[in-house]
């Protein structure tokens, strides 16, 4: 699992060494490093990572290394990776359903309705979900829209 | 060896026509190929020293050619061992898969090999045909019968043995890809469509069959069997067709850059409804044509697009007549 780490370093040879140390001694794999250099603040210099850890302990390992060490953390959380799905659904559902619905982390991001002339309702949501819950939303949707006798257009 | 032709109608009759082109080609992999019998529900036609194919394209009903034995029946050129081949492609039932399920049991119980575009037998009895085929060494080839010419079973037999198929998506059923393909481009109702399709002859004047998805759930049932090694029946296939599918559902899909198409889908469950399909997807296809999108363990995925019906349909019966040939001969030598 990936997490973004925001170091504050002492403008000093081998300070970056010394911190990433401890995050390869915890297991961890440095995916990405932008070390600012260019944009000291009181003689500190901000070093943003993105790293890759067996699992949440080992993430927790090395920030317990690097506070051990002295090395300010200014920011570390995990990296929640976020995908964008889009649904139809046909005929009158009740969105404030859908809206309420449980799912962790979903968001409606965007809607549209349809002017109706003869036909049912139909409605186009796009929806923001972490990518490990898209299956969970999926089933939500389903059971919603089963209950409201509407068709549910998911995507393949 | 010697072929029997069960049922006499379109793909009968385009079967006996691509085989005047063919029987050179046939005859190199197997010198001793004929045509000894055709039968249709009402009798037969036989001869073992073999028909004239060119006499047999001529006809368009089995009772004008000489010779025709009405109340005959296939059954019978089956038990006497007159065969060693069927095409059995007589219409799809897929109440009982009668009568092809009868042929088809009866030919492979007597070690008689079989070639079917006919989707009946094989939706309500795979297991069952296929261990008789196994128990009695013989071939049961259908290619025909899922998206007509697009040879799915022959790529994953012979090309992807080695690989896993974990999920499989398709549009599997030509007639509600062409209402659909018309609601997205000429923007109209699904009745006009349908009616649109009825007068092409794409559609049945009862369409339930295409637009409720029964079809492309059999295409369903027999891919996830004979792909995915499942126990599935038609039954276990969760089924919406595509009546409920308004204009503006597929406006509002298309202002989005999707695409409303019929999907067959098989992961943990086994699926037919409509889905989005992006537009840039290797899915999706319009007009009549159909596609199979299959993900695998190692190839990844790999999309096939192709005709599923009509005479291109042949294409599949011809092709696995040579498997059985190719692989007889190969036996002899």
């Amino acid at each position: 699992m990936k997490f973004d780490l925001t170091l504050a370093l002492a403008d000093k040879p081998g300070q970056l060494l010394r911190a990433l140390e401890p995050i390869a001694k915890s297991g961890g794999n440095i995916i990405s490093i932008i070390h600012e250099r260019d944009k000291p603040a009181e003689g500190y210099v901000p070093v943003s990572l993105v790293v890759d850890f067996p699992s949440r302990q080992n993430f927790r390992d090395a920030i317990n290394s690097l506070k051990n060490l002295g090395v300010a953390i200014i920011r570390s959380e995990e990296v929640v990776e976020k995908v964008r799905l889009t649904f139809i659904l046909i005929g009158g559902v009740d969105l404030r359903k859908i809206i309420e619905s449980r799912v962790e982390g979903m968001r409606v991001i965007g809607f549209e309705a349809s002017t109706p002339k003869l036909n049912e309702v139909s409605v186009r949501m796009d929806i923001e979900v972490q990518a490990d819950m898209v299956g969970e939303v999926v089933e939500e949707l389903r059971k919603i829209s089963k209950e409201q006798n509407a068709i549910l257009i998911s995507p393949i | 060896m010697r072929l029997l032709i069960i049922g006499f109608g379109f793909i009968g009759k385009e079967l006996v026509k691509a085989l005047r082109g063919k029987i050179r080609l046939l005859r190199e992999i197997d010198r001793d190929f004929m045509v000894v019998g055709a039968a249709d529900s009402k009798g037969y036609i036989f001869d073992a020293g073999g028909l004239d194919v060119d006499g047999l394209s001529a006809i368009n009903r089995l009772s004008e050619h000489q010779g025709y034995r009405a109340g005959g029946s296939a059954s019978e050129l089956i038990n006497e061992d007159l065969c060693n081949v069927i095409v059995e492609a007589t219409p799809t039932n897929i109440k009982d898969g009668e009568p092809g399920l009868t042929h088809i049991r009866l030919a492979l119980s007597r070690g008689i090999h079989v070639v079917t575009p006919n989707k009946g037998p094989l939706v309500l009895a795979f297991r069952e045909l296929t261990s008789i085929a196994e128990r009695n060494s013989c071939d049961l080839l259908y290619e025909g019968t899922v998206a007509g010419a697009i040879p799915i079973f022959s790529l994953a037999r012979e090309c992807l043995r080695g690989d896993k198929i974990i999920r499989l998506s398709g549009i599997l059923n030509g007639t509600t890809n062409y209402i659909l393909s018309r609601m997205f481009f000429e923007e109209t109702s699904f009745d006009i469509a349908l009616k649109e399709a009825q007068e092409k002859g794409i559609a049945e004047r009862d369409p339930s069959y295409d637009v409720d998805g029964v079809d492309a759930a059999c295409k369903v049932v027999i891919l996830a069997n004979a792909l995915m090694k499942r126990n599935a029946k038609i039954g276990d296939v969760e089924r919406v067709g595509i009546r409920g599918v308004t204009q503006e559902a597929i406006s509002l899909a298309k202002k989005a850059n999707y695409a409303i198409k019929l999907i067959g889908t098989i992961d943990r469950r086994l699926e037919v409804a409509p889905k989005l399909v992006p537009i840039n997807h290797p899915l999706c296809v319009h007009g009549t044509l159909n596609a199979i999108h299959i993900e695998m363990d190692l190839a990844g995925e790999i999309t096939l697009v192709g005709y599923g019906a009509g005479k291109e349909t042949v294409s599949a019966v011809l092709n696995d007549l040579i498997t059985v040939l190719k692989r007889r001969s190969k036996q002899k030598h």
